[in-house]
């Protein structure tokens, strides 16, 4: 049987080699895993097939035909479909415009409105977007809702004419019911002979959804083996080349003072108050399906939601001060790394020091205000060493950074600004798994240190790791919490679905 | 790696621009490098170089402002009537114009960012207002002010400048230091790239985007100071579609329209492009439109090579 699509001696360099000699292989009808370190050139190898950007050199064919591709028409005119790391959304159009944005169906003279409304609804409902109108624009939604509009916009090429749908990092942002349903969907499609390529850092799914695994570190495939035949000890191994020394399990500790009360909460996207009290040396994770309010709830608490409530104080070395605006939550040592990275985190085209020392930059000056520019170097260089961020130095432009290492230097950003209370959400989105740990020991030493954190994660595994307490929203409302040595998979996952009635359970 | 070197290879690169055209104008033309062209153009130059000072911040910050022209015309109108009418000693009433500068850009940043409406809207309002109010204040007449005034534009003896171009030399330096070198300036350009990060990362951003339009009619202010010198009167009429060469000049310089990016230094040599290129152009005896046709052409050009080297615009 001839390969859906073969590679050979494909060769890529940026400022340094990326990609040496890689040779990869997709067989019809599989589902083809790819995992590697952040950086390792995943979303360059994608980028490469689907003709976004020009190899050095390479030999690609695609159903034993040779191929060419120099744009995203000619990738898409073969029939490959791709939901990308970074979205190719545009957030000014609705979700029905973006998800058929590249074949418009059309009458005579124009857009025919209904049969977009028709066909998006089709692939919403596929995608598992149900309860929202396909005209709402697409700002208005949730990073999720916006990972799963670039899904149905992958999935919209007609099934008999798409052949190879590839997929980076497609459940980043996504609960696990939310992947298992995207799971369910790519499985099925290749069923029926599509091939797809699954490239994620969460191992688990990986080993779980593909047939086939490779490993990709310096440049090359590692690695290419049947799943069932792997554990995610393994992938790890291959794909940083050592051994990981993991952490074991928290026992239940002592916390500090009561750092952060807040008191009868809530916003206009938050609508049912919430009162919590945030201790010295704690961290507390929050969990619930998508739309349970988690984000809403930390920007509440960071002062920057519409319509807001109740009262958020923060005692600082005995002095209490109410947080009113982000800005008193900055001035006072509170950071909030949010989910949207790309709209809510990075300064584009501005280089990794500019973004790792803006939340800090007080710090880095003399008096006047004067920016002490040897100092500001110092500073952002540490921390890209302590963070691991694979780039060329401080001055690259943080848009030429894989989107793990520019995660990590979101990261690296509240870190230089010692804040002592850290909202954190999605913290370790699309880091790989080593990094991931590295993060954790961070976020460990800083609540040893004194910090609270408050920690929203997809990952179930991520929260049980780290917190203390864990906190349960359901449309949007809290539901339980609960203790570290309380919590079970299943009392957590409960209490997540408690609210969400009449909606189909998802097993998570 | 290539953040600070890009910044300074760029304003190199239209640095060498501008010499090639004084070298084409030199050659073209028989007197060019004279005494004479480099009078005309610094006393022509500090009022266009304050403008486009105050909008190249406002361009980096992410906004715009189109009120400068009209400004500049209302602060020199005041200033006329203050020594004439009013009999003020001249510094009082220059200080006065550059107050009512500052009056009009107040205006607009309260409008642009505590209330949030679009800075575009705002200051085209404020183009029409501030040039109606600069034709009551004299009541639409040119007010002779006289030589006391037009010692600010006249060459100092012994330099070969006026007190006017040294002014907005200083201002162009302090400018670039502040944009460059200051958590204020650093933080211009962060929320001028993206807004709502900036707000999480704790900048509150209202009074930047307010006190940068402040700023802007300040120096628009200055500006209505330096023409009404420059005349040696207030004429309701000056600066017409200054706003638009102001822009030019920024944007010849490297400034990007969607904010975040920018030089003051870049936006000087923009602004002596486009001085060299009038001036040249005349002593050559081109006509006027074809003056302004290649004018346009060299403003497209410009941003025609920052999209080649890859740049947002
Ligand atoms: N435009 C660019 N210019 C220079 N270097 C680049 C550019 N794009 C990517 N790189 C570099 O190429 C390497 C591979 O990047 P790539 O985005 O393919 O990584 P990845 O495996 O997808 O990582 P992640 O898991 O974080 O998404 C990185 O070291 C990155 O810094
Ligand atoms: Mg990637």
């Amino acid at each position: 049987m001839t390969a859906r699509i073969t590679i050979k001696g494909l060769n890529k360099s940026f400022a340094t080699p990326v990609l040496k000699q890689l040779a990869l292989q997709v067989a019809p009808g599989s589902i083809h895993g790819l995992v590697g370190e952040n950086g390792a050139g995943k979303s360059t190898l994608i980028n490469i097939i689907c003709g976004l950007l020009a190899a050095d050199s390479a030999s690609l064919t695609l159903d034993g035909r040779a191929y060419h591709p120099t744009s995203r028409t000619d990738s898409l005119a073969e029939g490959l479909a791709l939901a990308s790391q970074e979205l190719s959304l545009i957030e000014t159009l609705s979700i029905e415009e973006n998800i058929l944005l590249s074949s418009f169906p059309q009458n005579a003279v124009s857009i025919d409105r209904r049969a977009v409304r028709q066909q998006a609804k089709v692939l919403m409902e596929i995608v598992g977007l149900r309860n929202i109108p396909p005209q709402t624009q697409l700002a208005h939604l949730s990073l999720a809702e916006k990972q799963l509009v670039e899904l149905a916009k992958a999935l919209s090429m007609p099934a008999d004419r798409i052949k190879l749908l590839i997929l980076d990092e497609p459940t980043s942002a996504l609960t696990s019911s939310q992947a298992d349903q995207v799971h369910k969907i790519i499985k099925q499609r290749a069923k029926s002979g599509l091939s797809v390529i699954y490239v994620s850092h969460r191992l688990d799914d990986v080993l779980c959804v593909c047939d086939t695994v490779s490993v990709l570190r310096d440049g090359v495939i590692q690695l290419t083996a049947a799943s069932n035949s792997l554990t995610s000890n393994d992938l790890i191994r291959e794909m940083s080349g050592e051994e990981l020394l993991q952490h074991s399990g928290d026992e239940p500790r002592e916390t500090g003072d009561l750092r952060l009360g807040i008191e009868q909460l809530s916003s206009a996207d938050f609508p049912e108050p919430i009162s919590l009290q945030c201790h010295a040396r704690e961290i507390i994770g929050i969990a619930g399906l998508a739309g349970a309010g988690r984000s809403e709830l930390l920007h509440a608490i960071y002062g920057l939601a519409a319509d807001r409530q109740g009262r958020v104080v923060l005692n600082r070395s005995g002095a209490n001060v109410l947080i009113d605006s982000a800005n008193t939550a900055a001035k006072n040592g509170m950071a909030l790394i949010a989910e949207d990275r790309k709209s809510q985190g990075i300064f584009s085209g501005k280089s990794i020091s500019f973004n790792t020392t803006v939340a800090g930059l007080g710090k880095l000056s003399g008096n006047l205000g004067a920016i002490i520019p040897k100092r500001e170097q110092r500073v952002s260089e540490e921390l890209i060493s302590r963070l691991k961020v694979k780039c060329e130095g401080t001055l690259q432009s943080i848009d030429r950074l894989s989107g793990g290492n520019q995660q990590k230097v979101l990261i690296a950003r509240w870190l230089q600004s010692e804040s002592d209370v850290w909202l954190l959400d999605e913290p370790t989105r699309g880091v790989d798994a080593g990094s991931k740990f590295a993060i954790h020991e961070q976020l460990r030493k800083l609540r040893d240190q004194g910090a609270t954190m408050i920690i929203v994660s997809s990952e179930l595994e991520e929260l049980t790791a780290l917190c203390d307490r864990i906190l349960v929203l359901s449309n949007k409302k809290a539901v339980a919490i609960f203790k570290r040595g309380q919590w079970s998979k299943e009392k957590l996952l409960a209490a997540a679905f408690s609210e969400h009635k009449g909606e189909r359970a998802l097993a998570g | 790696m290539f953040g600070k070197l890009s910044l300074l290879f760029e304003e190199f690169l239209i640095f060498i621009a501008l010499l090639l055209l004084m070298l084409f104008f030199g050659l073209m033309t028989e007197n060019f490098f004279t005494l004479g062209t480099l009078r005309t153009i610094s006393t022509q130059l500090p009022a266009l170089t304050v403008v486009t000072i105050g909008m190249t911040l406002v361009l980096i910050s992410g906004g715009i402002d189109l009120s400068v022209g009209s400004i500049v015309a209302l602060s020199s109108g005041v200033i006329g009537i203050a020594f004439t009418v009013f009999e003020l000693p001249l510094p009082v009433a220059a200080i006065l114009g550059i107050l009512a500068g500052g009056c009009a850009g107040l205006i607009n940043g309260f409008l642009g960012s505590y209330l949030r409406l679009p800075v575009f809207i705002v200051t085209l309002g404020m183009l029409e207002a501030g040039r109606g109010m600069a034709y009551l204040v004299t009541d639409s007449q040119t007010v002779y002010i006289g030589a006391s005034i037009q010692a600010l534009s006249l060459p100092i003896s012994g330099i070969g400048v006026s007190a006017s171009f040294l002014i907005s030399l200083g201002l162009v330096v302090l400018a670039q230091y502040v944009l460059t070198r200051t958590v204020y300036g650093r933080y211009l350009i962060a929320i001028g790239t993206n807004e709502q990060a900036a707000k999480i990362s704790g900048i509150r951003t209202e009074p930047y985007l307010m006190w940068v339009l402040v700023m802007s009619g300040l120096l628009a202010g200055l500006g209505g100071l330096m023409n009404a010198a420059y005349l040696g009167a207030s004429d309701p009429n000056a600066a017409t579609g200054l706003e638009l060469s102001a822009i030019a000049a920024a944007v010849i310089g490297g400034t990007s329209l969607m904010g975040g990016r920018g030089s003051i230094v870049g936006a000087f040599i923009g602004v002596l492009i486009i001085s060299v290129l009038q001036n040249g152009l005349a002593q050559m005896g081109v006509s006027e439109p074809v003056k302004r046709l290649i004018t346009g052409l060299v403003i497209i050009l410009a941003v025609l090579i920052d999209r080649w080297r890859g740049r947002q615009v």
